[in-house]
């Protein structure tokens, strides 16, 4: 078990180094210039040709390199190691100046909200999708294996064509149309709840909910193929035999084989949903991650991109590790 | 396994309640949606102008225009009085004794880093080109620029960095004429006269910082020894303005608050200004139905050409009282206060200060080689002469926006009169043609319309397409882009024609006309006239206001109804959503302009509250408002405890609100929804809106608001009964 999580743990920073340098091409690629304003007055071509110098946008490897020195940790490193960091901090405190700041893991400045670092963005945005996420999944868990279970009861019945029924349409209606809907039957019309939906408990049940019912659907359609396949195996009918009733053959044994593969689905699943949903947070007015995802493509805001990314493929992994560690504790066999 | 799913229902609810310690913050005075999150709050920067407008309540310059009269007057600001020379080139600006809001003195020297800032080539600024007015600034820009240069070549060390700044900012006094006699005077030297230069210093660029405070977040880069702020700074800085920044947390609000030391508090009502993060276009429109904020800035919601149909339709059922009330001069908000309440009349329309146009690329062959037929200007004539550009405003638009026949919207600019531009004339566009050598468009190659697909422009591309070929024969494709791919593509002109738009900067006509200038950083047209760019260059040199403005609208002449390589079709109107009878202040002027520390919320005209106090529920407390303020009003606000509100951050300055009133929970709160119902008998009452009305409860929730809390918690506070008209 501790040999899996350090190999995993060791393969993070490989996997990383192989999405960043994936997403740095693709987002290298992407037409337009992310120093000028999307509309009006464009800046003076020197002007541009400084800025790009800046930030190292003009070539490539530089870029490459350079972000990665940055982010990695190198630069705050060789520059404490070095000195230079402690001569520049009494240099500005001689000058009257405030010591600048240095984070250790620099992600950057973002290109398209001039004020804020990369690491600023993602640090207050984070805690937000996760809470948003978490509750999700919760309610996705909640939904989906109760419907789940249901339906795989009896097969065919009206229970079950309407749940699945009903999982289909949580499938199909993007979560734009839901949350839009929900928003205009309890804040506007009911007068419960309130937008902008941020800042109490209270006010993360609908986004949450909305962000749900995709991932509920998807549960639900698992648990139910699962669990029909577990009731109609051999240990429950010898269980149902020796007397055991159907709601603790269900609760009791089948259940519990029969979640094996919505464990296997939780850990992407919640990766995505821990990291934001941009329609959700647009509809909603949530200061969630997902908005970053799309809008620092459209912006080509290249710190900004890489940001979100990196932080979403740590999550992958190391929730994918969470699952695979969760198998072994529930099915010792696993190897 | 179920041990494990408690244990991940832990860690969520865990995770949900480390965010729900962080209560929201009382509802601000006035709650404003200003189009997504502020980019940034540092003048020199700024080029938005919702930033800007944010930042008109943070900063004041030494002149401002007075947003209240149509055409922006220039009055005193920081300046309370100035000079100008005979010859129209010395400005002596006589500063008013006042203080920043942590209460250092205002110098005359903070003006002078201020620009040091803004002229700087370090800090890559839109609108540095605005300081070369001053005698001696652009010299020293280039000086400046040479020694950067010259550093970035030799071997660097920390110190010769901070060397090269100190010797800059020396540089900066001596060679720009920008004198101070004392802390309370600044004398600058213009280099050539420039009767709108107090115009350009109300311009947000212009704004003094503390140079005090400002200056201690300079960071210089040892390795190219380029100056720059660290961006803590304009949260740290103090404010000149009306207002001061609170708090601004990122995609969330920004809170803005009363400054004591303003020069003018005693004429800003506000004390508190919460500016919210929603992106979304729907939810801005329902977060105002729901009345969680007051005023929604730029409307752009799918329907929002339905919510001008109902304003319309609104105005037309009290038709006689509009027309009665427009001879007697009033304005449309005045208007609106007037008629009736109803939901309908808080959408407002006013006009703004951009184009919609249509470019045309002016080159004589396309980036792929191909001839352009446009590269004719009386091919571009025909082209506009075909366009029905009412059909484009009523027909598809449907905002209520005017047809454009110039590029700058008409009376928008004082003393400036924009020229007719060309009639809509199918028969002398298809002689045009005809003369061009394409009769009945034959040969004619077909007509590209490059768009991308915001805000309905592809209607709009559709209606014009439609119009070229039935009128001149000629073959279209309109071609959709996504936008960055557009922005490249029209940048590069490559491009036959295009939708484009343009909002003005500054109050002169330069702003729209100089992005036709030959090898102008904005002139995607690729234009190139010798006769524009000699007015253009003859404006320049006129020091006679209305000479200069003739020549001007003689350039703009040529470019609206001679050569064309635009073709204006309509000017923008800007979508407003707030309850006239609930604010004032905010402007309808031809620029866009706000000064929203001058908004008021009305009192006098609101309706009473109601409460259900009478009735036989009466001692279940309602709590109305739906979470927005944790100022709970009980049924009777004398059965209220008070308590004293969580501690603030800062007890003094903190509003009256600050105090909570305690329910007493004695009663079954369910049957709060059975009571809501009564109240629905308040002010506004309608039906026929066609986006959805707010429910009976929001209505008694405004009807609350306008009542002022804070007030009415005073009174309680010093053991007064509650106003009498609050009971039912």
């Amino acid at each position: 078990m501790i040999g899996l999580i350090l190999r995993r743990l060791i393969q993070l920073p490989l996997i990383l180094a192989i999405i960043y340098t994936a997403t740095l091409i693709l987002a290298w690629k992407v037409p337009g210039n992310p120093l000028e304003n999307p509309e009006g007055r464009r800046p003076a071509p020197e002007v541009v040709a400084a800025m790009k110098a800046q930030y190292n946008l003009d070539n490539f490897w530089s870029f490459y390199v350079s972000y990665l020195d940055s982010a990695t940790g190198v630069r705050y490193l060789r520059h404490e190691l070095s000195g230079e960091s402690r001569q520049q901090r009494e240099q500005a405190l001689a000058a009257g100046r405030l010591p600048p700041e240095q984070p250790i893991f620099d992600l950057g400045p973002s290109l398209s909200y001039r004020e804020q670092r990369v690491n600023e963005i993602i640090g207050s945005a984070l805690p937000v999708s996760m809470a948003l996420g978490a509750l999700a999944i919760f309610f996705a868990l909640i939904l989906g294996v109760s419907a789940g279970v249901i339906g795989a009861m009896k097969p065919n019945s009206f229970a079950d064509v309407a749940t699945l029924s009903l999982s289909m349409i949580g499938i199909s209606l993007p979560s734009f149309v839901i949350g839009a809907a929900l928003l205009l039957i309890f804040p506007v019309w009911l007068g419960i709840g309130r937008i902008p939906s941020w800042g109490t408990p209270l006010d993360m049940i609908l986004p949450a909910f909305t962000l749900s019912l995709g991932f509920a659907a998807y549960i639900a359609r698992l648990t139910r193929m699962s669990m029909i396949e577990q009731l109609q195996s051999d240990y429950i009918r010898t269980a149902r035999a020796k007397g055991v009733s159907i709601r603790g053959v269900v609760l009791r044994h089948a259940l519990k084989n029969a979640l094996l593969p919505v464990l296997s689905y939780l850990g992407p699943a919640s990766a995505l949903a821990m990291t934001g949903s941009f329609v959700v947070e647009r509809v909603f007015a949530i200061p969630g991650l997902g908005q970053h995802f799309v809008n620092a493509v459209r912006n080509k805001d290249l710190f900004l991109i890489i940001g979100v990314v990196l932080i979403f493929s740590t999550f992958l992994v190391l929730l994918n590790l969470a699952v695979d560690v969760l198998y072994r504790v529930v099915d010792p066999r696993i190897e | 396994m179920f041990r494990l799913l408690a244990a991940f229902l832990v860690i969520a609810l865990g995770i949900a309640a480390t965010l729900a310690v962080s209560t929201p913050a009382p509802r601000a005075d006035f709650t404003i949606i200003n189009g997504g999150d502020p980019t940034t709050l540092d003048p020199i920067v700024a080029s938005w102008l919702r930033d800007i407008r944010l930042m008109r309540c943070l900063h004041e310059g030494l002149v401002r225009s007075d947003v209240t009269k149509d055409d922006l007057p220039i009055e005193p600001a920081l300046a309370e009085r100035w000079e100008i020379s005979p010859d129209a080139r010395t400005y002596t600006f006589h500063l008013r004794r006042t203080t920043w809001s942590d209460g250092t003195p205002l110098r005359s020297t903070d003006f002078v880093y201020a620009w040091l800032r803004g002229t700087l080539p370090d800090s890559a600024a839109d609108y540095t080109s605005f300081f070369f007015h001053i005698a001696g600034a652009k010299d020293f820009f280039d000086w400046r620029t040479a020694a950067l240069a010259a550093f970035a070549k030799q071997t660097n060390t920390p110190t010769s960095a901070e060397k090269l700044w100190q010797e800059t900012k020396t540089q900066f006094r001596a060679m720009v004429a920008i004198q101070t006699p004392d802390e309370h005077t600044l004398v600058v030297t213009l280099t050539r006269p420039a009767p709108y230069f107090l115009d350009i210093c109300t311009s947000i660029a212009f704004v003094p910082v503390c140079e005090g405070v400002v200056s201690r977040y300079e960071v210089i880069d040892p390795s190219t020894a380029r100056v720059k702020w660290d961006t803590g700074w304009t949260r740290a800085a103090p404010s000149i303005g009306a207002m001061r920044l609170e708090s601004w947390q990122f995609k969330r609000e920004m809170r803005l608050t009363k400054n004591p030391a303003y020069w003018d508090a005693a004429n800003v009502q506000l004390n508190s200004m919460a500016i919210l993060s929603i992106d979304d276009p729907v939810s801005q429109v329902m977060s105002f139905q729901t009345g969680g904020v007051d005023w929604v800035s730029d409307v752009v919601a799918p329907f929002r050409a339905e919510m001008v149909t109902a304003k319309n339709a609104f105005r037309a059922e009290h038709a006689a009282s509009v027309d009665a009330m427009r001879q007697k001069g009033l304005s449309p908000v005045e208007i609106d206060r007037a008629l009736p309440a109803d939901p309908r009349k808080s959408t407002q329309i006013f006009p703004a200060f951009g184009t919609f146009f249509w470019n045309l690329n002016c080159s004589s062959h396309l980036p792929d080689g191909r001839v352009n037929p446009l590269a004719d200007p009386r091919v571009r004539r025909a082209l506009a002469l075909a366009i029905d550009k009412r059909a484009v405003a009523e027909g598809v638009r449907r905002l209520g926006e005017s047809t454009a026949g110039s590029l700058i919207p008409p009376g928008s600019i004082r003393g400036y009169t924009a020229p007719a531009g060309l009639p809509r004339d199918p028969d002398a566009a298809r002689r045009l043609l005809a003369d061009a050598g394409f009769p009945n468009g034959s040969n004619f190659p077909t007509i590209e319309l490059l768009i991308n697909k915001e805000q309905n422009t592809d209607l709009v591309a559709q209606a014009i397409a439609k119009d070229w070929e039935r009128e001149l024969g000629i073959t279209t494709a309109i071609i959709v882009r996504e936008t960055k791919v557009f922005r490249e593509q029209v940048k590069n002109a490559n491009y036959i024609t295009s939708s484009a738009s343009w909002f003005g900067d500054y109050p002169d006509p330069t702003t729209f006309l100089e992005i036709n200038r030959t090898d102008d950083g904005n002139n995607d047209r690729r234009y190139s006239s010798k006769a524009f760019d000699a007015l253009l260059a003859q404006a320049e040199t006129e020091t006679n206001p209305a000479a200069r403005a003739a020549i001007l609208a003689d350039a703009e002449r040529i470019l609206v109804e001679q050569d064309l390589p635009l073709i204006p079709i309509f000017h923008y109107v800007n979508l407003n959503l707030f309850n006239p009878d609930r604010l004032e202040g905010i402007s309808s002027n031809r620029r866009s302009e706000q000064q929203l520390f001058r908004v008021r919320m009305r009192t006098e005209d609101s309706p009473p509250s109601r409460r259900e106090g009478a009735g036989g529920r009466a001692a279940a407390p309602t709590r109305i408002a739906p979470q927005s303020s944790n100022l709970s009003v009980p049924a009777s606000a004398s059965r209220g405890v008070l308590a004293p509100a969580p501690q603030t951050p800062n007890p003094t300055d903190a509003p009256p609100t600050a105090l909570a009133i305690v329910e007493h929970r004695t009663s079954p709160q369910r049957s709060q929804r059975t009571q809501r119902k009564p109240s629905a008998s308040s002010s506004s009452s309608s039906s026929s809106s066609s986006y959805p009305s707010s429910p009976s409860s929001l209505r008694a929730l405004r009807a609350l608001r306008g009542k002022s809390p804070s007030l009415r918690v005073l009174r309680v506070l010093r053991g007064e009964t509650p106003s009498p008209e609050a009971k039912p």
